[in-house]
């Protein structure tokens, strides 16, 4: 159970970081001179999204 | 398949020897020195060394790659997270900054040696750090804008009470969620990836050991799917070589955005 618990928290988070990491190259390839900043925010929202999937598996290890 | 029959024993070990026993002390009581400690004062000294070799060597021109590096570094931090994210005024949090991550990108490769382990992979540490970060920008916050000015900028300006208080109770809320989601960020990510390469190394051996123990074609075959696990752990090395990196990286990164926050407009 802990096992599928994971998984189901693995999913919002993958299909996030998806979308998030799609974005970032689409807006790299629109404004590469934007690059940097484009990077930034993109790790800085991949961090948020990761940390969610991040405590269901700390979750799954304790419960 | 009778090579898999003894995996759930060798994870167990796994995840024991990833606890991290006590070295001096005994785990019954609260205080002892683990092993976790250990590596991570191997891992401060390690930087002590480097950052004092670097000083030592310090010149307005930098001379040899050893230097060239660390000042790199140190450039990098300035300018993507200092002057990129902070903005005006942001040489005073500098140290701040630069300490949290050559200390924990140091402790991350450290972990990566095999036979080592990550200072940042135990809870313990990594809520250190984390309660420094957030002790450090409520208190900038609070110097900054005064003790009420900073309560009442938790919740959003230009919205009729009610709402406010609502949205004041959430954003407290989040507030103190950031103090765990940083240790629970730094500290999973380590440990999830070395429980994945440690599952990778005894899969590797577990196919192997027919082979070694008795030479038949039957053993040949599992022996070519112990190099498969082999190649997946050396790819999630690789992996964890980066993430030790991007992960000191964030950390960096979400402070500077904390402290920037806490500066109000």
């Amino acid at each position: 159970m802990n096992v599928i618990g994971y998984g189901l928290a693995v999913i919002g988070a993958g299909i996030g970081i998806g979308i998030a990491c799609g974005k970032a190259s689409e807006a790299t390839a629109r404004q590469p001179e934007m690059q940097g900043k484009i990077f930034t925010t993109f790790i800085l929202g991949a961090a948020f999204m990761e940390a969610l999937a991040l405590i269901g598996f700390v979750v799954a290890l304790i419960a | 398949m009778g090579v898999l029959s003894d995996l759930p024993e060798h994870i167990n070990e796994l995840l024991e020897d990833l606890g991290g026993g006590p070295v001096i002390g005994s785990g019954d009581s609260w205080f002892y020195i683990s092993q976790y400690t250990i590596w991570m004062l191997i891992a401060a000294v390690v930087l002590l060394v480097i950052v004092f070799a670097a000083k030592k060597r310090m010149a307005l021109v930098p001379q040899g790659r050893f230097v060239n590096a660390v000042e790199y570094v140190v450039e990098f931090i300035r300018r993507d997270v200092g002057e990129g994210v902070i903005g005006h005024g942001y040489e005073k949090h500098l140290p701040l900054l630069l300490t949290i991550f050559f200390f924990i990108v140091i402790n991350n490769i450290i972990g990566l040696i095999p036979g080592c382990k990550p200072g940042t992979g135990t809870m313990g540490v990594t809520f250190a750090l984390a309660l420094v970060v957030f002790i450090y920008f409520n208190w900038f916050g609070i110097k900054q804008q005064g003790l009420g000015t900073y309560i009442k900028n938790i919740g959003p300006a230009g919205v009729i009470l009610p709402l406010f208080l609502l949205i004041w109770c959430i954003e407290l809320v989040s507030l103190f969620l950031r103090l765990i989601t940083l240790a629970v960020r730094l500290f999973a990510n380590m440990y999830a990836g070395h429980i994945v390469m440690g599952t990778f190394a005894i899969l590797t051996t577990l196919f192997l050991t027919p082979l070694i123990t008795s030479f038949s074609a039957g053993a040949l075959g599992t022996a070519t799917a112990s190099i498969g696990w082999m190649l997946l752990l050396v790819a999630m090395y690789l992996m964890e070589c980066l993430v030790a990196v991007i992960q000191a990286y964030v950390f960096t990164l979400l402070t500077a955005v904390y402290i920037s926050l806490a500066r109000g407009h």
